[in-house]
C-alpha cells in the first residue's frame, strides 16, 4: 500500500485493517491527528482523504490505498499560518488544542467546498461532529466565519513590541 | 402540547485563588545582558492563558514590552515549584509570584541605573524599557544597557525570586482546631438563561445564556472570555445533559464509554453574551482575582430557575433531562391523594403560616 502524506508518497507496511489514525501517528510519525475516543465520536482524529474529512481512527489504511492524505502539517507552517490556522490564533479559539487538528482540517474542507464566505449554521453542521470540552465553541465558530470571509490580518505579523528589539550594545561589553 | 419559554437567574460567589497551608507558586527571574528577561515559573498553561497573563503581569511590573519577556514554565528540569493548576489559583497564586519576583527585578534594574545615571532610585521609573528621570525624561537608560552594565561592569546578575505562600496557620494546641482562610479573594458572577421547554417530549433547549463576571481585573480580557464561554457551555452540560461522578474514580462513578456521556455540541450552543465586572481585589496581581472554575457554577441553578419559569414546576436533580422534566410535570398535573386534587407548591407554600410570627403557638410542627 503507499500513501501520500502532505505531499510525500511512502509505501505502508502496516497491517491492512491498521487504522489511519495509527499509521500516520506510529508508521509515519505524523502526530497532529489525535487519539480522542477512538471511535468516531469527538473528531480530533479528522484528515483529509483526497481533500474530503474523514474520521482516520475508523478508515482502515487500506480503504485509502494510493490516497492523498492532509494532516494540520500540511495545511500551514509556524511561520506561515493558514487563514483557518490564522483565525484559530487570533480568535483564541483553541485552549488545550486537543480538538484543534480535527477542527482545522474540517473547518479548511469545509471553506474549500464553499468557495466564499461561509455562514453560522453552515459551521455548526459541518463541525457538528467535532468535540470541544475547552471553548465553549463560540470562538470556533467565530474564527471559521472570519477565515472564510478573509478577514484574518497578516499572520507574519506576530505581535512585535513599539520599542523593537533590545540594543545589544552594552557598557563595557568585551565585544 | 406545547413549547413554553422560561427565564431564570443564579448568582454565586465563589472562593478564588486556594493557597492554604504550603501550597506555594514560585518564579524566578533573571536579565539577559541585553535586557531581554528570562522568567522560570512553574504553573502550568493548560490553555486557559497563564502562560500569556503571566508574561503580561511581568512585563508590565519590569516596564519592557511584552516580547522581550521568555517564559520557561513547564520545565520540569529547571522550573520553580508551583502547587498546581487548579482551584482558580493560576492568575492569583502564580500571578503573585512572577509579580512580586518581577518587582525585586526592578529594583536591581533601577538600583543599577541610579549608579548610571547618579540619580536616586526613586526619582527613576520604567516604562517600554527604558529607564527615566521621572520628570526629565530626557535623561534615560536603556533597560539592555543597564542590564548590560551589570553584567559586564558591576559583575551581576540582576535576578529576582518569589514565592507567593500564605502563612501557616496556628493550630490551637487546647482544641486542636485550625483556623485557615483557604482562599484568597472572593469573586462574583451571574447567569440569566432562558429556555424553551418542550411539555410533551421533556426536551430543555437553552436559547441564550447571559454571564456576569466579576474578575477583579481582566489582564486579558480575551481570554477572561474565552474562560467565559468555555464555563458557560460547560454549564449548560451540568444543568441538562451530564451526569457528574462525585466519587470519580471510583468503578461505580466512572461513567460508560465515551459515546454514552453527553457533552455539550456544537448543536448546543446558545446565543451567548458576556460582561466582565472589574472589582480589584487588595492582593492580586493588578486587582485580578480568578475566572477559572467558578465558570461553570451559576448555569445550572440558572437553567433550573428557567424551566420553572416556563412550565411551572421545579426539577431538584440535576442534569434536567426530558424524563425529569416529563416526572415533575406528571407529578404537577397529578392530584396528590386518593384521587383528590391536593396541590403543594414549594414556591407558594414555603412558608408555614402562624398567628405567632412564624412560631407555632400550640407547638405543632409543620
Ligand atoms: S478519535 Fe476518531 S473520532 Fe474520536
Ligand atoms: S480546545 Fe480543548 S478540547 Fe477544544
Amino acid at each position: 500500500m503507499r500513501l501520500t502524506v502532505n505531499g510525500i508518497e511512502s509505501e505502508i507496511s502496516s497491517p491492512p485493517l491498521t487504522p489511519l489514525l495509527h499509521v500516520l501517528r506510529d508508521e509515519l510519525d505524523v502526530t497532529s491527528p489525535k487519539a480522542g475516543c477512538q471511535q468516531g465520536g469527538c473528531g480530533t482524529c479528522t484528515v483529509l482523504v483526497d481533500g474530503e474529512p474523514r474520521r482516520s481512527c475508523l478508515t482502515p489504511v487500506a480503504a485509502v490505498d494510493g490516497a492523498s492524505i492532509t494532516t494540520l502539517e500540511g495545511v500551514g507552517e509556524p511561520e506561515r499560518l493558514s487563514p483557518v490556522q490564522a483565525a484559530f490564533y487570533e480568535k483564541y479559539a483553541a485552549q488545550c488544542g486537543f480538538c484543534t487538528p480535527g477542527m482545522i482540517m474540517a473547518a479548511t474542507a469545509l471553506i474549500d467546498r464553499k468557495g466564499g464566505p461561509v455562514e453560522r449554521d453552515e459551521v455548526l453542521e459541518a463541525l457538528g461532529g467535532h468535540y470541544c470540552r475547552c471553548t465553549g465553541y463560540v470562538k470556533i465558530v467565530d474564527a471559521v466565519m472570519a477565515a472564510s470571509r478573509g478577514e484574518v490580518g497578516d499572520v507574519q505579523d506576530l505581535p512585535v513590541s513599539e520599542a523593537g528589539e533590545p540594543s545589544v550594545e552594552v557598557h563595557g561589553s568585551p565585544a | 402540547m406545547a413549547k413554553h419559554r422560561g427565564r431564570g437567574f443564579a448568582t454565586i460567589e465563589y472562593p478564588t485563588g486556594m493557597n492554604q497551608n504550603g501550597d506555594p507558586s514560585q518564579a524566578w527571574i533573571k536579565l539577559k545582558p541585553d535586557g531581554r528577561v528570562d522568567v522560570f515559573s512553574g504553573t502550568v498553561d493548560i490553555g486557559q492563558g497563564s502562560k500569556t497573563v503571566h508574561t503580561q503581569i511581568v512585563a508590565d511590573t519590569l516596564g519592557v514590552p511584552y516580547d522581550w519577556v521568555t517564559m520557561d514554565n513547564t520545565n520540569t528540569d529547571s522550573s520553580a515549584v508551583c502547587t498546581g493548576t487548579f482551584a482558580s489559583r493560576g492568575t492569583f497564586i502564580g500571578g503573585n509570584a512572577v509579580r512580586l519576583a518581577a518587582e525585586r527585578v526592578r529594583e536591581r534594574i533601577l538600583d543599577i541605573a541610579s549608579k548610571e545615571l547618579e540619580i536616586d532610585p526613586s526619582d527613576l521609573e520604567i516604562a517600554d524599557g527604558e529607564v527615566l528621570a521621572k520628570g526629565s525624561p530626557q535623561k534615560k537608560i536603556g533597560v539592555a544597557d543597564v542590564a548590560g552594565a551589570a553584567t559586564y561592569n558591576y559583575g551581576e546578575l540582576i535576578s529576582g525570586s518569589s514565592t507567593a505562600l500564605k502563612p501557616f496557620a496556628d493550630v490551637d494546641d487546647a482544641t486542636g482546631q485550625v483556623e485557615i482562610e483557604p482562599h484568597s479573594a472572593i469573586s462574583y458572577a451571574a447567569c440569566v438563561a432562558d429556555v424553551e421547554v418542550d411539555d410533551e417530549t421533556g426536551e430543555v433547549t437553552v436559547l441564550k445564556m447571559v454571564q456576569v463576571y466579576d474578575v477583579g481585573r481582566a489582564i486579558n480580557p480575551l481570554l477572561v472570555e474565552g474562560q467565559i464561554e468555555g464555563g458557560a457551555i460547560m454549564g449548560l452540560g451540568l444543568g441538562l445533559l451530564e451526569n457528574s461522578y462525585p466519587y470519580y474514580p471510583s468503578v461505580d462513578h466512572r461513567g460508560g464509554e465515551f459515546g454514552a456521556y453527553l457533552g455539550p455540541a456544537f448543536a448546543d450552543l446558545p446565543e451567548l453574551d458576556n460582561v466582565i465586572i472589574e472589582n480589584p481585589s487588595a492582593d492580586g496581581p493588578f486587582g485580578a482575582k480568578a475566572i477559572g472554575e467558578m465558570a461553570n457554577n451559576a448555569q445550572p441553578p440558572a437553567i433550573a430557575n428557567a424551566i420553572h419559569d416556563a412550565v411551572g414546576v421545579w426539577v431538584t436533580e440535576m442534569p434536567a433531562t426530558p424524563d425529569r422534566v416529563l416526572a415533575a410535570l406528571k407529578a404537577k398535573a397529578e392530584p396528590r391523594r386518593d384521587g383528590k386534587r391536593v396541590i403543594f407548591d414549594e414556591q407558594l407554600s414555603v412558608r408555614t403560616v402562624s398567628s405567632n410570627g412564624g412560631e407555632g403557638y400550640w407547638g405543632v410542627e409543620p
